[in-house]
């Protein structure tokens, strides 16, 4: 029986990938991560071949659609169908975007929140009742911007920190997304990382991005993980020991072999530091 | 509803500036370059769902029509499903309903988009696996249907489209998308009575057996002695399960 608690190093399940992963899941992948907005509530050959999967390697649910940071109504039905899904499959740890995706309709893909004192409050009321329905602490991922929305009252790691206490969730830590930030927002990459509440970290995401011809970088997850995130995750790793850690891959597919280099550069880190103490024991408790 | 908090009223500015960015001003303090960013990703994220659902919708509207209904979906629909494999539902509701669309289409456009998505929805569809005797008597027993199958009449001949051949009047027409028992999505043209004998037998979801299915369609056509039509019933009934559509009897 496979154990359903994560350690070592993971990589996004997409469906581009199955064809190679059905032949052969390479030796450094420990785990995978799923979004339940692509997956839950999916019959058919789709569904069969996720089986296959959870019945061999533990997953992490990363969630896209909660919109915990949007105005309109918590989406308590999808909180319902990714619980009854994470049991189906033997799920314990589900992680969302510090963001918001929605006004009075989807669009689908992750906005900045302001950093305000009543945003704070409003998200984690969201967060609380999500850990209420799924039964478990949540993880809450620092999310890569383009802007930061005006009238800020506190700087995003206070933010994120405000949150954390107020909801009494974990910290999903994206490694890139800081480096993403640091380079758009002009600040500093480590003192950023060194400012958020790391004693609650559950699990760390890295991945690559594109740089457009100015300079803005753009989080794509279609390409290479690129240095600066090496080192932010080394450092990452020397604060909070080595917490489970996933790929993201999600276009611009290179060959399977190719991820599981870089999963495998992953486990070589971990490797260095000592076990990360398992914060997940709580949540699936 | 409580009363929107400031933090929302920037979130509402927001959307609605990316949702239409030539008409509604952006909100203050935000640089242009960095709206344009986010207008891109989420108007083209939101493309990328509908283009692999729709290719040839997208053939046939071209380069000039295809990018401003886009435009006009992510402006005025207001999605509500967290599922990005529901987009497309999204998207042809809003295209059956909305009062003005900005471009002109033939007729038989929403029809064909209808069908594209069909295939997705057949491929996806969560259904129960039905227990079946794959060799049962199909007249005699309860014939069972693929548990993921959709009963499709269309006024145009959708199966038929493409950007050599497109259809100048309407032709009704019978389809049957379904999930063979290798969970491939299949597709088979229908006559009006196979159609009718199918709509049955879906209906009556494995208690009607072949033969009373097939009295009943003879029935429904007056025929003057339904008893001579068992044989084409079995036959046809025979067929389907050939194709898949029918994977045996109840057991």
């Amino acid at each position: 029986m496979k154990s359903h608690v994560i350690s070592g190093a993971g990589l996004g399940f997409r469906r581009e990938l199955l064809p190679e992963l059905k032949a052969k899941v390479p030796d450094s992948v420990s785990f995978f991560e799923l979004a339940p907005e692509n997956w839950a509530g999916m019959g058919g050959g789709s569904a069969r071949e996720l089986r296959a999967f959870t019945e061999r390697y533990p997953f992490v649910c990363h969630g896209l659609s909660l919109d915990l940071g949007g105005p309109s109504a918590l989406d308590e039905s999808l909180l319902q169908r990714t619980r009854s899904f994470m049991q189906q499959h033997g799920i314990t740890l589900y992680t969302e975007h510090l963001s918001w995706c929605a006004d009075d309709g989807h669009l689908y893909d992750l906005l900045p929140i302001p950093l305000t004192a009543d945003a704070v409050h409003w998200v984690a009321a969201r967060i609380r009742r999500a850990q209420d329905i799924l039964g478990m602490q949540i993880g809450i991922e620092n999310a890569s911007t383009y802007l930061i929305p005006p009238g800020a009252e506190m700087t995003e790691s206070e933010f994120i920190r405000a949150v954390v206490d107020e909801a009494d969730c974990l910290l999903h830590l994206d490694v890139n997304n800081i480096v993403v930030n640091s380079l758009n927002h002009g600040f500093k990459a480590s003192e950023f990382l060194r400012a958020l509440p790391l004693d609650r970290t559950c699990y760390i995401h890295v991945a690559g991005h594109y740089v457009e011809p100015d300079g803005l970088v753009i989080d794509t997850h279609g390409a290479d993980v690129i240095d600066p995130v090496w080192q932010l995750l080394k450092e990452a790793y020397a604060l909070c020991g080595a917490v489970p850690t996933c790929l993201e891959r999600d276009f611009n597919f290179p060959e399977l072999g190719v991820l599981g280099q870089e999963v495998e550069q992953i486990a070589t880190l971990q490797a260095n530091y000592a076990m990360h103490k398992n914060i997940l024991q709580r949540a699936v408790a | 509803m409580n009363a929107q908090l400031p933090f929302q009223d920037f979130q509402f500015a927001l959307a609605s500036h990316l949702r239409h960015p030539h008409r509604v001003p952006r909100p203050v303090g935000i640089s242009a370059r960095r709206a344009t960013i986010y207008h891109g990703l989420v108007r083209n994220n939101l493309e990328g769902f509908l283009l692999a659902c729709f290719p040839i919708t997208h053939k046939l509207l071209g380069v000039r029509r295809w990018p401003r209904l886009v435009d006009a979906f992510f402006r005025e629909a207001r999605c509500h499903t967290p599922y990005f494999r529901e987009i497309p539902r999204e998207f042809l509701h809003w295209l059956l309903t909305s009062p003005s669309l900005p471009i002109t289409f033939p007729a038989w456009l929403p029809e064909l988009a209808h069908y594209e998505w069909v295939e997705l929805a057949v491929d996806v569809m969560d259904v129960p696996a039905p227990v079946y005797n794959p060799t049962g008597n199909l007249l005699d027993e309860q014939p069972v249907l693929a548990a993921a199958a959709m009963n499709l009449a269309y006024v145009w001949p959708v199966h038929r489209i493409s950007s050599e051949w497109r259809p100048r009047k309407p032709s009704a027409t019978n389809l049957l998308v379904f999930r063979d028992a290798h969970e491939a999505v299949q597709f088979i043209a229908l006559n009006p009575v196979s159609a009718r004998l199918v709509a049955l037998l879906q209906a009556a979801e494995g208690v009607l057996s072949g033969r009373d299915a097939c009295l009943q369609v003879a029935q429904e056509l007056q025929h003057p002695e339904p008893e001579l039509l068992l044989p084409h019933g079995a036959d046809l009934l025979e067929q389907l399960r050939a194709a898949g559509a029918i994977l045996g009897s109840k057991k």
